[in-house]
């Protein structure tokens, strides 16, 4: 029964989730497109532009301002590195997980460790803490509504089952539990459809921390459509409107 | 409330939206960034007056009727009832905003909060709870063009004391046209306030340049676009608008008013006029040598404030600057300025519509801000902010002169 159960999460979950996930990503976009234009510019002006300067307009600003964040910078410089900590190490984490992938090879094949050596987990979980306790101060706190909090809870227990993963690797003697070979296998089995029993592929004794790792992603990725992490898709558009 | 009432103003809320506030309601991650730049926020330590805070009343509403996680689970995103207690929470929060803009500086992502704010003004349009002085001064605008033979007449009624004002001021303008109406090609369309003072110093402004014009039979200022009604603002502008295709003028010109600047320059569309402000007309003259100023005249340090809608949302920075400097050679910034300045606390039509201790209230930080400038006039390019600073001028003992740029020109204007 428990072994069906994290079959269930570690193969047919994991397509239904991200089924679910781009559907609902693609409903949601095509909602605002569907929406009609705002009537007229929504631009505000930086200080060195004018009124019939288009200097400051368009997609590159644009794009400037949703990727280094320099309003948070400006105004917010602490919450700001664990802002750009977060996104780098996202950034990061997920060749690192496409990398355990044996036709992926951004470290050697050979190489026991996921690129970033568990370091890069350990700043993103880092970082998820201390949204969650900003969430918990201040004005912060009563703005705040029940999905911030789960958001943050559900991103900081991937986090840290990922972080136990990568230290469970050094546990045994012999080396790892779970080498990333074996990960590798779990994850071709996934891409080919295979329907395989992961068991086959994983069969160290962490087996339900892997699991539940994978049912927290599962939860995010059918959660993702509904909450405010839209924003990875939309934070360039809003932007756009700002700069006109 | 009735069902059929919370459907209708359901009905107005979904007119109301297109693909910005759609993205604006549903991507705000509840940072806390914007909180901070809110002038009535940073004045009171109240949440309700923040950006987000102000926000997101709206956004519990939409959550509930508008998207599915509210239906299925309104616990998660606070969704809320369309009720007569909402109501009057989005009032609160609704018609206290200036729409300055200020939060969208702030922002991550540049949402703007006068836009999610005009849906709560429609909703409260809808509810018949919208401030009465703007909706009676918006329709009183509408119906002068309505009737353009009695606005005409009342309005020459007015210039014969403007002309009488300009003629004892400048007495080689004795037995010129002064302030001409109806000038079919004229370059310029000049747009005042109602009140006499506007129209004596742009029309002296313009003569003394030598410039051909006209001047509008309507005053720029929008009220419709203050109380939230888009339907007014438009019949409200489109008289403007009118008048400078039926003439045929190549530049419409507007006074310091800063909700008109903006709606005119921003919100109209193209046309085959070019618009400005008064002041960049003044920089440009200057910078030709069309008109000299007397930098005697001007006694004491200017400081200057940036009116929201003329500087944040449409760029005019250095215009003005440029005239104070050719005014004097006492110019003190005040900390913050340009994009980032306080707002008075007195825009979108609050110096009509609140009452004045809420406005003060609101309005303490941007006080201090003029007090630490420690200038002894303090210059401001829009009539709502004029009036506000007045307001604090006198509530916070600052001890300056509070004046319009355009009102400092035509004091040290040398008409040759």
């Amino acid at each position: 029964m428990v072994n069906a159960f994290w079959y269930f999460v570690m193969v047919p979950m994991v397509y239904i989730a991200v089924v679910w996930c781009l559907v609902g990503i693609v409903v949601r976009i095509v909602q605002v497109v569907r929406e009609p234009s705002p009537p007229h510019t929504l631009r505000i002006f930086r200080d060195d532009e004018s009124p019939d300067d288009p200097s400051g307009a368009g997609l590159g600003p644009a794009l400037w301002d949703a990727f280094t964040m320099p309003s948070v910078r400006r105004y917010q410089p602490v919450f700001w590195v664990f802002l750009m900590v977060f996104h780098v190490s996202l950034l990061v984490l997920v060749p690192a997980h496409l990398d355990v992938l044996p036709q992926i090879n951004i470290l050697s094949a050979e190489s026991p460790h996921m690129l970033g050596n568990g370091a890069v987990g350990v700043l993103f979980t880092v970082s998820l803490a201390y949204f969650l306790l900003r969430r918990f101060k201040g004005p912060v706190r009563e703005v705040s509504v029940a999905s911030d909090y789960l958001l943050l809870v559900l991103l900081l227990s991937i986090a840290i089952t990922g972080d136990v993963i990568s230290w469970g690797n050094s546990w045994t003697e012999q080396g790892f539990v779970i080498t990333k070979q074996e990960f590798g296998q779990y994850m071709t089995s996934l891409l080919a459809l295979s329907f395989a029993d992961p068991l086959k592929f994983l069969p160290g004794t962490h087996y339900v921390v892997i699991g539940t790792h994978i049912l927290l992603v599962n939860l995010l990725l059918m959660f993702l459509p509904f909450s405010n992490l839209m924003h990875t898709c939309f934070a360039v558009p809003l932007n756009v409107l700002r700069r006109g | 409330m009735e069902v059929s009432k919370r459907q209708e103003l359901l009905t107005l809320m979904a007119d109301k939206m297109n693909r910005a506030v759609r993205l604006y309601l549903e991507n705000c991650s509840r940072c806390g960034t914007c909180i901070d730049a809110c002038h009535a926020y940073a004045s009171t330590r109240d949440v309700r007056f923040s950006a987000v805070g102000r926000a997101q009343n709206v956004r519990r509403l939409f959550e509930n009727y508008f998207r599915i996680t509210g239906k299925v689970a309104p616990w998660l995103s606070d969704a809320e009832t369309l009720d007569e207690a909402w109501m009057d929470r989005l009032y609160e929060t609704a018609f206290s905003c200036t729409g300055c803009r200020r939060c969208m500086v702030y922002c991550p992502f540049g949402i703007d909060t006068q836009q999610i704010q005009a849906i709560a003004k429609a909703l409260l349009i809808g509810m018949d709870m919208d401030p009465k002085p703007l909706t009676m001064r918006a329709r009183g605008e509408i119906d002068k063009a309505k009737n353009l033979e009695l606005t005409r007449q009342k309005l020459e009624k007015e210039l014969t004391g403007v002309e009488k004002e300009l003629v004892e001021k400048y007495p080689s303008l004795e037995g010129k046209e002064i302030v001409p109406l109806d000038k079919e090609g004229a370059n310029v369309l000049y747009v005042s306030m109602a009140e006499k003072p506007s129209i004596a110093s742009g029309a002296a402004i313009l003569n003394a340049a030598g410039e051909s014009w006209s001047l509008s039979y309507f005053e720029a200022v929008n009220f419709g676009a203050f109380a939230g009604n888009a339907n007014m603002s438009e019949q409200i502008y489109r008289r403007i608008v009118d008048e400078a295709e039926r003439l045929r003028v190549k530049e419409l010109v507007i006074c310091e008013c800063g909700t008109a600047y903006r709606i005119m320059k921003h919100m109209i569309g193209r046309r085959s006029f070019r618009v400005i402000s008064i002041l960049e007309l003044v920089a440009r003259y200057l910078r030709e040598g069309r008109i000299k100023l007397d930098k005697s005249v001007i006694e004491g340090t200017v400081t200057y404030h940036d009116p929201c809608q003329i500087a944040r949302n449409s760029g005019v920075y250095e215009a003005p600057r440029n005239v104070i400097r050719a005014l004097t050679d006492n110019f003190a910034e005040m900390i913050p300025n340009r994009s980032e300045n306080w707002c008075c606390g007195g825009g979108g039509g609050l110096v009509i519509a609140q009452e004045p201790e809420f406005r003060m209230m609101t309005s303490r930080i941007k006080a201090e801000q003029v007090r630490a400038a420690g200038a002894d006039i303090v210059a401001t390019a829009c009539e709502m902010c004029l009036a506000q600073l007045k307001d604090l001028n006198d509530e916070f003992e600052l001890e300056m002169d509070v004046k319009l740029v355009s009102d400092l020109v035509y004091e040290a204007l040398v008409f040759s």
